[in-house]
Formats: structure tokens, sequence, C-alpha cells
């Protein structure tokens, strides 16, 4: 198989990298009804699976899970959870040729050996649906033509996707039609119907592309969201430990801080975020924040052309052959590092104060995700998508880190997330050596030592501007907008 | 000075019964005495001032003179006057007594009468015959006769009714003054006319005296002022809205039917083979210890528990599991349980937690109509609540907190309400105050109540069939 985006002419491929628009709720008015008495078959009983599932069928929807005769046979978790909650379950054998449309809900890593397994038994014309992109695109897995492709992906973790439903909400929710594989014309009605399904119209919608989704997830997951707050972290912790500041403290002023300062990036953007701190701080944050950008431009843009011409899978699906060795060693070697093994002290810390004696994580942020906005769109990547893979992402990612440090980070997101994260922390470590030596605890640990909080105003006037001037601002606002009238909790 | 109310019963004629008041009024306290219409109230207050016949118990410590103002010594002065008029014999028109003698005759204190009377300003009708005083006149009449009689209590029948606003003040004011000499016993019905020198509050509910608040317990006190305001307002209960209304139903056919319904787990039955109508209008008490599967069956009915798809059930006209939605479930049911009130932890307003009964969400997240927003106020008001509108839920009591998830499961006025232990985890004063709310509920409209207790004072007045669950041991 050939990398699938590789094998498009540059003009498609920017085509294909630009898709990505906000649904209007009356796009959805259809409801379920193109799903209507259709049998949805789901492969694979983790959580996006079995809660998808339930809302599905919450929905009026006629679904079933495939399992392998081996769980079956041996009553495994996936066929546990299934049973429990009242689905029928059977082997591919049974199921597969009965459906209209099989639901693929398995990790990434299992695509190939599920689609190539699933694919002879489908019945002609049914509809084949991924919940990610990069089996299609990275592995170039080819689809027959007969097929509908679509692909589904609620922005949250499962548990949240049930949750919100239940609660009559859903989750932000992408949806896409591989072209290559829309033989009726019928994948966008189905996927909108599957959306609605799964609550997702309620909290928004996005239209994109097989391909933007995967080379902006990819971006995104890599860099600022998990790559940026694991080096973060380390680097925090070390300096403060190196200038004595005490260890409880300082693991949680980390463990909890990016998702306190992120908090008020979901809110009000880097400007917001920017805006919490003192006026010398806020000074003091974007300094440090251009140093960064200058120190790790290079190494965004190294990410984003590996993602783009495929030498990221590739390497990683060598890694997958070869049993996860350097998955599995870089996974038992942060467990190793000091942030991770020094529990978070019995200390109180104010909500104010995590930006005030933050200043440099907030500086991580903010160059974080500026860059990986602009090294997305420089690429090609749309504005909207380039904005959802890394502003409004990374609270997502703080809230796992505020749950159980680096560890629960790196076991809630995925396997191809989670090897890009390891990546990018080995190279940006020795990459911010230099800079970290002039840190001192002014900026992480202790806060600003000021008898005097003036600042010079035509400064600060420069450096709001730039703040407000970034277009991930424009771009977020626009979109946060949206959300705001879809999410009218008042 | 302590009065001392020991195990009181009393007799009014037939009429009425207080029972066993126990109760303590101590020198320096000042008690308003309050409680809905028929309640009680002014009987207690009459009984400290001699009427009713002692059936039980005894009164301690009460001081010789009482400075007495009621409707009914008013009304009983009134009536002798006319008594005298009648038995006068002679071919003359009687006057009636002068006001002058009714104040002044066996007056212990005339320098205060006479103060009162320019305070009053009732120089003017001083000749006039009492009979043919206004209600508003000889009420001042009789609140002078009180005040100059050397008090050594005063008890204060609604004093306030009936005067106009600056005599109420100057009224008011006086009463103020007086608070470090006499000790004084209100009843009044409306907590915003409690004078500011009131110390105590005694609650009276049907003869008895329900509750005693401390004025500095402020939480006390506010649920106080919210059931006695469920207690006494004539407010109906808010219509539906006509806009989102609800599919109507058949009459003639079953809400829920449960055919056999075995809820397992593993390998362990919970429920086994329960076979249960519910038919429209029709209420049920569902009673069972803990984890014989009360919930369990409730969430079957409302499609929360996923073997609501294995087993035969009918819903407001849905056999389960053949293409409905749990929404258009939902919309025929509210429902109120303390797992609810843990789940909905959302940042709302209290009109909107309300106005989310129409959409059966926790979370409001589509535009409120007009409409909605105007019912959304008029449940507030029941509530007595209409003034926090724009408070937010989580700040909110916890029994208010349950009292508002009431109103937000009745908004749209299902044919089915869910009540899975309302009571439960609220202090006596809230439990009351959720009865309250549910008792009028269930006397206002056509729809059918599933209750779920353990306590057997909660009991709701109109439900007549019951289920109880065994506890089931382990397989």
């Amino acid at each position: 198989m050939a990398n699938y985006f590789n094998t498009l002419p540059l003009r498609e491929q920017l085509e294909q990298l630009a898709k990505c628009r906000f649904m209007h709720l009356n796009e959805f008015d259809d409801g379920v009804e193109a799903l209507k008495g259709k049998k949805m078959v789901v492969i694979g009983c983790g959580a996006q699976g079995l809660n998808q599932g339930l809302n599905l069928r919450d929905s009026g929807l006629d679904v079933s899970y495939a399992l392998r005769d081996a769980a079956i046979a041996e009553k495994r978790q996936s066929w546990k959870n299934a049973t429990e909650n009242g689905f029928t379950v059977g082997t591919y054998e049974e199921l597969i040729p009965t459906a209209d449309v099989v639901l693929n809900l398995t990790p990434d890593k299992q695509h190939t050996p599920v689609v190539n397994a699933v694919m002879p038994l489908m019945k002609e014309g049914a509809c084949l649906s991924y919940s990610h992109g990069f089996n299609i695109v990275e592995e170039g897995m080819q689809i027959r033509d007969d097929l509908t492709v679509i692909m589904v992906a609620p922005k949250c973790p499962g548990s949240e996707v049930r949750a919100e439903y239940v609660r009559g909400f859903g989750v932000p929710t992408l949806i896409a039609v591989h072209e290559d594989n829309d033989p009726k014309g019928e994948g966008l009605a189905l996927a909108k119907a599957y959306a609605v399904g799964t609550g997702g119209h309620k909290a928004g919608v996005l239209m994109s592309s097989f391909i933007a989704e995967v080379k902006s997830d990819l971006m995104g997951e890599q860099t600022i969201l998990c790559g940026m707050l694991q080096t973060g972290s380390l680097l925090c912790f070390d300096k403060m430990i190196e200038e004595g500041v005490d260890a409880g403290y300082a693991s949680k002023l980390i463990q909890y801080g990016w998702e306190t300062i992120t908090e008020a990036l979901k809110y009000g953007g880097v400007t917001n975020m920017l805006d919490r701190l003192s006026n010398p701080a806020k000074i003091k944050a974007f300094d440090l924040s251009e140093e960064l950008k200058v120190i790790m431009r290079d190494l965004y843009n190294k990410h984003q052309d590996d993602i783009m011409n495929g030498t990221f899978s590739r390497v990683m699906m060598e890694d997958w052959a070869n049993d996860d060795v350097n998955l599995l060693g870089w996974r038992a070697e942060t467990a190793e590092t000091a942030f991770e093994k020094t529990p978070a002290g019995d200390v109180e810390i104010s909500e104010q104060e995590y930006f005030d004696n933050g200043i440099l994580m907030v500086a991580m942020v903010k160059a974080g995700v500026e860059l990986a906005f602009e090294t997305m769109t420089a690429a090609g990547i749309i504005a909207d998508s380039a904005y959802y893979e890394s502003l409004h992402e990374t609270p997502l990612i703080a809230n796992t880190i505020a749950r159980k440090k680096l560890y629960e980070m790196n076991a809630t997101i995925s396997d191809t997330a989670e090897y890009g994260c390891y990546l990018y922390n080995h190279a940006c470590l020795p990459l911010l050596q230099d800079f970290m030596k002039d840190i001192k605890t002014d900026v992480i640990g202790r806060g600003l030592d000021l008898s005097d909080t003036g600042v010079d105003n035509a400064r600060l006037i420069e450096v709001n501007a730039a703040l407000r001037a970034h277009p991930v601002e424009a771009i977020g606002a626009e979109l946060r907008g949206h959300m705001a009238d879809m999410k009218k909790i008042v | 000075m302590t009065i001392a109310v020991n195990n009181l019963t009393v007799d009014f004629d037939e009429r009425f019964q207080l029972h066993n008041i126990n109760w303590q009024v101590d020198l320096g306290h000042h008690w308003v005495i309050t409680g809905a219409n028929g309640a009680g109230k002014s009987a207690l207050a009459a009984a400290l001032a001699g009427a009713g016949d002692i059936l039980a118990g005894d009164i301690q410590g009460l001081p010789e003179r009482i400075g007495v103002v009621s409707f009914e010594a008013q009304e009983e002065l009134i009536d002798k006057e006319r008594k005298k008029d009648d038995a006068d014999i002679m071919d003359v028109i009687s006057e009636g007594t002068p006001v002058r003698e009714i104040i002044f005759d066996d007056c212990l204190d005339p320098d205060t009468a006479k103060d009162l009377i320019a305070r009053f300003n009732l120089h003017y009708l001083l000749d006039r015959a009492f009979r043919k005083l206004s209600t508003g006149e000889s009420r001042k009449v009789m609140i002078i006769r009180a005040l100059s009689c050397k008090p050594q209590l005063l008890l204060l029948d609604e004093p306030f009714d009936g005067l106009d606003a600056d005599t109420l003040t100057m009224f008011q004011q006086y009463l103020q003054q007086l608070v470090t000499q006499v000790p004084m016993i209100l009843v009044l019905n409306r907590f915003d006319e409690f004078p500011d020198f009131v110390t105590h509050i005694a609650y009276v509910e049907a003869g008895q005296l329900m509750h005693q608040v401390d004025k500095q317990d402020t939480e006390a006190y506010d649920n106080l002022y919210q059931l006695l305001h469920l207690k006494s307002n004539d407010l109906d209960i808010p219509q539906a809205e006509t806009e989102t209304a609800i599919p109507k139903l058949p009459a003639d056919q079953p809400l829920v039917k449960l055919t056999d319904l075995t809820i397992k787990h593993d390998e362990f039955k919970l429920i086994d083979k329960l076979n249960w109508t519910i038919e429209p209008n029709q209420h049920w008490q569902l009673s069972g210890p803990n984890g014989s599967g009360k919930t369990a069956i409730l969430s079957i009915i409302t499609g929360d528990h996923p073997q609501c798809y294995t087993n035969d059930i009918l819903v407001f006209g849905f056999q389960r599991g053949n293409g409905e939605s749990i929404w258009q479930i939902k919309q025929f049911i509210g429902y109120v349980s303390t797992a609810l009130q843990w789940e909905y932890r959302v940042q709302i307003s209290l009109r909107n937690v309300i106005i989310s009964g129409f959409h059966d969400s926790i979370g409001l997240y589509t535009k409120a109509s007009d409409g909605q927003k105007a019912i959304a106020d008029q449940w507030l008001a029941v509530l007595g609540m209409q003034d926090r509108a724009d408070e937010s839920f989580q700040k909110l009591s916890y029994g208010d907190q349950r009292l508002l998830l009431i109103a937000r499961a009745m908004v749209k006025h299902p044919p089915l309400l869910i009540l899975d232990e309302p009571c439960l985890g609220l202090d006596d004063m809230n439990r009351q105050l959720v009865l309250a709310l549910i008792e009028k509920i269930c006397a206002g409209t056509e729809t059918a109540v599933i209750y779920v207790n353990h306590h057997a004072e909660d009991k709701i007045a109109g439900i007549e069939n019951f289920l109880a669950l065994e506890q089931r041991q382990g397989a």
C-alpha cells in the first residue's frame, strides 16, 4: 500500500487540505432519517465503540457488534461490554454480510487487518465508516469501489460522548466523505445522520476531508497539544527544583497549572490568557514566547514536513511492525522522570497564582499554539482546522495532565499522538537547553519580584496589539462565537 | 418572665383543636406566630389569652395583664355594644357607648391612652359611638385599649391589618420603643410585615406547632418563608406551553406496560418476571428496601437502562426497540431523583433550569421562547423565587435545588411524573416544602405519579396503588 496523500497531484492535495467548514444546525433537519432501518454493525467495543453505539441505539438506530471469534469464545471485555448492554453480538461472518453500515472503531494500528478481514464480507453498496483517516490517507488502504467511505469523529473521549448525549447535548464532531469512495453520492447524508445519532450536531459539526483531518490532527497532537506540554512540564519542574522551589509545590504548579491557564485560553484565546497576567508579567511572557518561537520554529516545520511527506507515518509504522519497541521504551522513560515521580504537594495555590507564578508556562503555550497554527496554515491547512487542532484542543489535553500527569495524558491520547509526542519531546528538550539556562524563578515558581508594577506605555500598547493581531485570534473569535451559539448554557 | 406551654391541647367549640403544643417564650424574646390560613395561629394566640377549653396540658407563667388586639376581640366588643342597644327597651334611640368611655373606663394608664389618641389622631371621634366606627377606626381604639392597660404581655393578632401607611409606620416605631418593657407575641402571615424587633418565629400548621425558628438562623428563616409561601399562596401551577405541547395519548391505553420484566446483572436476576401496568392518571407508590431494584425499574421506563431493549416494554404507545429514540420517550416523563440533582452540575440560571424541562436536558442548549420564559417565571413565583430568576442554580441550597427540579419536571405537564425518593437528603422543613409542592401538583393536573419513598410519614394524598419490591439475595 502506498501513502494515499502522496499519490495526489499538488492541486488536489491543497484542495483537500483546505476543507473545513462549520455546519449550520439547519443542515441536520433530516435527523437520523438516512440511517433509519439500516443495520449498523460496530467493530471494536472499547470506549468509543460502546458509547457511540449506545447513543446511536438511543437515537432509534439498529446497532450490533461484530467481534472476533476469540473475543466471543473467551468472553473478553469487549464481549462483556456489548452483551451487558443488551446488544446483539456476533462474529464478523455472522454480522458483516447483513450490515448496511460498518463502523470501524478500532485503534489506528488495527485498521489494516480489520478492514482486510471485513471488506470481503461486506455487501454490495454498503458503507464503511472511520473515526480517523490514518488508514486511508497514510497507509493508502484501497476500499472496494462499490463501498461508501465516510468519517465521523467525535472530538472527545468515549465516556464524554455518552455523558453529553445523556444530558441532551453532544460533543463537537468532525465529519468527512472519502470522495474516491462515494459511488452513490450518499456519503454526506450518512455522515450527517450518524453525527445526529451520536448527538454531535447539537454541539457543532465540522465538515472536513480525510486528508485535512489526518494532517492537521497529527500536527496538532504531536507539537502543541502533547509534545509542548510534556517538554514544558519536564523543563519547568527541573528548573524549579534546581532553584530550590519546594518539590511538592513545583509538582502541583505544573500538574494543575496547564489546566488553569488554558481554561483562560479556551474562553478568550491567547489574548485572554496573557491578559490574566499583570502588565509587567504580560510583557515578560510575550518576550519569552517570541524567543521560544524563534528557537522552535524549525522543529515545528520539521514535524509538519514529516507529516506531509509521509516520513512520520512510515517511521511509526516501522515501530508497529517491530512490536512497538520504541513507543513502549519511551513510555517507560517518561514514567521515570522527576516530575512524574513527585506527587503534588498539599499546598493551596489560588487560580491567579497559577498565572503569576507560571509566566514561562503561559509563554510556552502561547508560542506552541501560534507556531502550530502558523505552520499548519503555511502548509495549506485551512485556518479553521488549524485552530481546532491547536488552540481549541489544548485545554482538553491539559485536563488529562491535571488528572494524572503525563501518564494520564499519554494513556488517554491515541498511540499515534503518543508516538509523535515523544519524538517532539526528544528533539525539543536539547533545543531549549541554552534558553533554560537564563530562566530564574521569577518566571517559573515564584513570580516577578517587583515593588513597582509600572510599565512603559508604548511597549504595552505594542504587546497588546501584537497579541490581538495574530491570525489565530481572528478565526478563534469567529469559531468560539459559533460554538457559543450552539452551546447556550446561559 | 417565662411563659411555658406544656403538651397543650385546646378545643374551640369542636370546630378546631390545637394539638400537643410545646412552646416556651423567654424574657427578651419577641415572637411571631405564622402559618397558612386556617392553620391555627390565631387559635394559639387566643389560647394564651384564655380562649377555648383545655383538654390536656397547661400554660405556666402567664402574666396577669395581657393586652390583646385581634379581630375576635374587636368583634366581641362590637357585639356587646350591639346587644346593649337591642336590650334597650325604652323608646329612645341609643347612641351606644362613646369611644371616650371605651378607652378610659377601667383604663390603668390614661397618660399612655392620651398620648396614643394624639398619635393616632383620634380626637375627632372620642364622642362617637364605638359601634358606629369603621373597621380601621375601631381597630385603632382596640390598639389603644391594649397598650394602655399596663400590659405585661402583648398579644397582637394581625395588628397591622387595615392601617394606612402613615399610621402603620408610626405604630411600628411605637412598638419598637416598647420592646425593652413588654414581651410581644404577634400573629402575622406576611413575612414582609415582620417588625425588626422580632427574634423568633413559630410556624403553625393543622393545629400543631411545627417549627420554631430563631431569626438569626437565616437558612431556616428563608426556608420558613418559602414554606409559608407554598402553603398560603393561591397561585395555580402554570399551564403547559402550547407551542411545544406533548403529543396527546389515547386515554384508554396504559401509559406503561411491563411484561415479564427481567433485569440481570451477570447471572444475578435483580428483577424476575415483573408485570406492571400504569394507567393514565393513576398514582403509584413504589417501595422496597435498598437494592431491591426500584431505580432500575424506573430507568427501564425512562429508557436509561440498557436492558430496556431486551425486555417487552410498552411505553406511551412505543413498543421499545423499534426505531424510537429515547427523546420520544422522555418527552412524556417528568423525572426527579437525588441522582439527577447530582448530575445537574452545569452553570445555569434558575429560570433556565426550569426551561430545560421542556427539552429533558441537563443544561439548556437551545434558545428559549418568550412563552417558555413566561412559564418559567410563573413557576418561580409559585416557588417564591421570582426575584432570583437569574441567580446561579449551583448557589441554591440543597432543598431549593430539589424544589426547582420538581418544577422542571412538571413544566411540560407530562402524563407521567416519576419522583424517586424526592425527599431523600432533605431536613424536616425542606421535606415539608417538597411535599407541599408535590401535593399542589397532584391536585391540579392530569399527571400519573410514581412515588418512591422509604418514609411512611412522607405520604402523598391521593396515591391508591402500591407496588412493593422484596429484597432479592444474591444468586
